[in-house]
């Protein structure tokens, strides 16, 4: 692995055009600005880049047992990712008779669509198993975190480029901040600026007029 | 792994340095005990937390790693044996605990729960029962809490609330946009809402500043150390006494008995992976509900071949979870609810009192928050698809406009859901797992749809747009909240621990965690848990130095 990648020029052009539909351009960025491909196919490449170091100066080394976690979890990821990218190509020249990077759009979002169908019917089939905790997609995320393994391929891609779009642009992607500016989340500059306490959203947070039906409840 | 000599034996050994295990620690230390405490986790200093909502929120960074910690579930009403679960209500595993990562939302429990069998009589199904201790005997540790951990809040302004002896340390944090939109609409229904008591302090207290407004705060490390924590208060009050040895990356696999059946200290595998025996004339349990009970499974010997203080066939049972839900709703102006972290919040009883004409049995807490944890990765709505041009359209159009009236259902104790170990399913250390069983009472499902339903009516009144219900269809363990499995009572029939939160069987041995509790109530536990674990370890050292020899 060199440049700290996993995917080839073609597995990697294939997610770029996939994840350019998940998030899509408009009169805003989106995931090809956002550079998500960038986020993903570092993750991908080892353990290397999983945690960033708090205080923004790099990214933490995983030893021992954390480590064992990260190499089985990675190597899934892996795994989902080259068999969804063979599918995708798959029904792309049986539908098409071309590769999935080199159709329209509207192409590229049927076939998305079709490959996430039966996901969708398997997610409803282990619903009452529970083994997904939270991320199922039709509610809220309520209080726990997303489980990335064991997600089919069309949902860990559309969790990914969410990840690429939105986190910390230490990760690779969230070029320049712009998810963040496109959502309107003033986000910090840096990892830094909050470790260091700079960072404060006073100016978002409260409400200068005290509390409905007392004497307080008149502007400030 | 190799056997590493013995070391000095400690007055107490307290297991886990959580929430209950850091107050035990504070108490026993400042009143003279040489502690020693055994956390799972390591010990997280402040220069280790980040504003970084994929570390934190997404890539178990701070909850345990279901790969290293997985859980089973068993739902009988399938049939079948559940698959490894990656999360089932996961808590952080290390110094702090739950406490780390959370913002604290501590509301004291009302009389009446601690009565609840004798207010709502028989439920069919559950094992509903009264507290051995009540509300005016716990009430004077609420206080201690509230004003050694820093909480601020409103005194009196909860209509629900028992007699207190003193208000609270700090007045209200700031009001926030949705708290704000949550009291407009409670006020406009008529119903009583006060500022939720948060584990943060609004101005300064016990030389400690005020705490940080950051949007980075529920489920992030604090990298600033000024919210209110088991890690940023009491494992410092307990190190500044001198007594207290607090031992990170110490992993007690059993708890070991002498050949009186009395507790003789802890087997655990240190940071090396080597095995050390900590003896101590008490031992302390605060691991957590589910994780207490399963090392007393885990402790299995001749004498003990059920598991350890389980002559009841007990330890285990009767467990509660609190599923979490919301309605949602979305506003034309915009409130910023993942500012200060999105739980800086306002609170309601209305419904939390048992009231028969209602159909079912008690009720629960209800308080506004983002969505979720309502930060640009995880934020989201309930009809936002997966991916594509609509999905972002609604990021753009309601990350700033979207907030949440939440709940926690309170769930009914029942026989036999349970804690067991897993036969097949080990952890990264080689022990058996927690197995979870569990079937929702028609009760839990019941109020939880009220509930939602008047949280819906909330967003309503306050004037928003649009208002989704989620209701709830079965207990996921999507809280962190975890109680019952090792209850307290009066008859050892019934119950593991006495009211003293000391084994029936096994008499220095103590559980201070959410297990004594007989019942889960419908509201945030850990300010009782802490407060119960400030009133045992009082106990504990009150009898002190003589309960090694005479028990309680």
């Amino acid at each position: 692995m060199t440049d700290n990648r996993f995917f080839d020029a073609h597995q990697r052009a294939t997610v770029e055009a996939a994840m350019a539909r998940m998030i899509p351009t408009d009169d805003t960025p989106g995931a090809r600005e956002a550079g998500t491909i960038d986020f993903l196919d570092r993750y991908l490449s080892g353990i290397d880049f999983v945690f960033a170091k708090p205080d923004g100066s790099g990214f933490e080394t995983l030893e021992g047992k954390q480590a064992w976690a990260w190499e089985q979890r990675i190597a899934a990821l892996r795994d989902t990712y080259v068999a969804g990218i063979e599918e995708l190509d798959r029904l792309a020249r049986e539908r098409f008779s071309a590769d999935f990077v080199a159709l329209t759009e509207e192409q590229q979002d049927w076939l998305l669509t079709e490959l996430e169908r039966p996901a969708q019917e398997q997610e409803e089939q282990v619903a009452d198993d529970q083994v997904r905790a939270a991320w199922t997609p039709p509610e809220p995320a309520l209080q726990q975190s997303v489980v990335e393994i064991g997600l089919a391929f069309v949902p860990l891609l559309a969790l990914h480029t969410r990840q690429g779009f939105y986190a910390d642009p230490i990760y690779g992607g969230n070029r320049d901040r712009i998810g963040w500016q496109v959502i309107g989340f003033p986000g910090p500059q840096s990892l830094a600026d909050v470790h260091s306490g700079r960072y404060s959203v006073v100016d978002w947070f409260a409400d200068r007029r005290g509390y409905p039906g007392t004497e307080d409840d008149r502007g400030a | 792994m190799a056997r590493k000599p013995k070391p000095e034996r400690a007055d107490v050994c307290i297991i886990g340095a959580g929430a209950t295990g850091a107050a035990a620690a504070k108490v026993l230390t400042e009143r003279g005990l040489r502690v020693v405490a055994l956390e799972k986790g390591p010990w997280r200093r402040k220069e280790s937390f980040g504003g970084d909502e994929l570390a934190n929120v997404n890539r178990y960074n701070l909850w345990p790693d279901p790969l290293l910690n997985p859980r089973t579930v068993v739902r009988p009403e399938t049939g079948a044996t559940g698959p490894v679960v990656e999360l089932f209500c996961p808590v952080p595993q290390m110094v702090g605990g739950g406490t780390v990562h959370w913002q604290g939302w501590l509301p004291r429990f009302t009389p009446n729960d601690f009565r609840l069998r004798t207010v709502v009589g028989d439920l069919p199904g559950t094992t509903l029962a009264d507290w051995p201790i009540t509300y005016d005997e716990l009430e004077p540790y609420y206080t201690r809490v509230e004003w050694a951990f820093g909480v601020s809040g409103q005194a009196g302004a909860n209509a629900a609330e028992g007699p207190r002896s003193k208000g609270y340390p700090c007045p209200p944090l700031p009001l926030s946009h949705y708290a704000k939109k949550f009291h407009e609409g409670c006020h406009a229904l008529g119903w009583n809402a006060f500022p939720t008591p948060q584990a943060a302090l609004s101005r300064p207290h016990n030389g400690r500043p005020p705490t940080v407004i950051s949007a980075f705060a529920q489920q992030h490390g604090d990298p600033s150390g000024t919210r209110s924590s088991a890690l940023n208060v009491f494992v410092p009050h307990a190190l500044a006494t001198g007594r207290f040895d607090l031992r990170p990356d110490c992993y007690v696999r059993e708890i070991s008995v002498d050949e009186r059946g009395r507790a003789k200290g802890a087997v655990y595998a240190d940071a090396d992976g080597d095995l050390v025996e900590q003896e101590a004339d008490v031992v302390v349990l605060a691991c957590g509900a589910v994780e207490t009970a399963r090392l007393l499974l885990l402790s299995r010997s001749g004498r003990f071949p059920n598991g350890l203080a389980n002559s009841s066939d007990l330890v285990g049972r009767n467990v509660t979870f609190h599923e979490y839900s919301a309605a949602v709703g979305l506003f034309d102006d915009p409130i910023y609810a993942w500012a200060g972290g999105g739980y800086v919040s306002a609170s309601s009883f209305q419904f939390y009192e048992h009231d028969d004409s209602r159909g079912f049995a008690s009720g629960g807490h209800i308080a506004c928050a983002g969505v979720g944890i309502p930060l640009p990765i995880n934020w989201g709505l309930p009809d936002r698809p997966l991916w594509g041009p609509q999905a972002k359209q609604m990021d753009r159009d309601y990350f700033n406009h979207s907030m949440a009236v939440a709940m926690v259902v309170h769930d009914m104790p029942q026989h036999d859901n349970r804690i067991e170990l897993d036969e097949k399913v080990e952890d990264a250390w080689g022990l058996p797992v927690a197995r979870v069983t569990l079937t929702p009472h028609e009760n839990d499902l019941a109020m939880g749809r009220f509930l939602i339903d008047r949280n819906g009516e909330i967003l309503e009144a306050a004037g928003a747009k649009k208002v989704y219900r989620v209701y709830i269809d079965k207990v996921t363990g999507n809280c962190s909240h975890q109680h019952g499995t090792t209850r307290m009572g009066d008859d050892p029939d019934s119950s593991v621990l006495n009211r003293w939160c000391q084994a029936h069987d096994v008499d220095n041995l103590f559980v201070v965690d959410g297990g004594p509790f007989p019942t889960g109530t419908g509201a945030n536990p850990t300010l009782t848990m802490m407060a119960n674990a400030w009133r045992v370890a009082e106990h504990i050292a009150e009898r002190w130095p003589d309960r090694a020899s005479t028990g309680a």
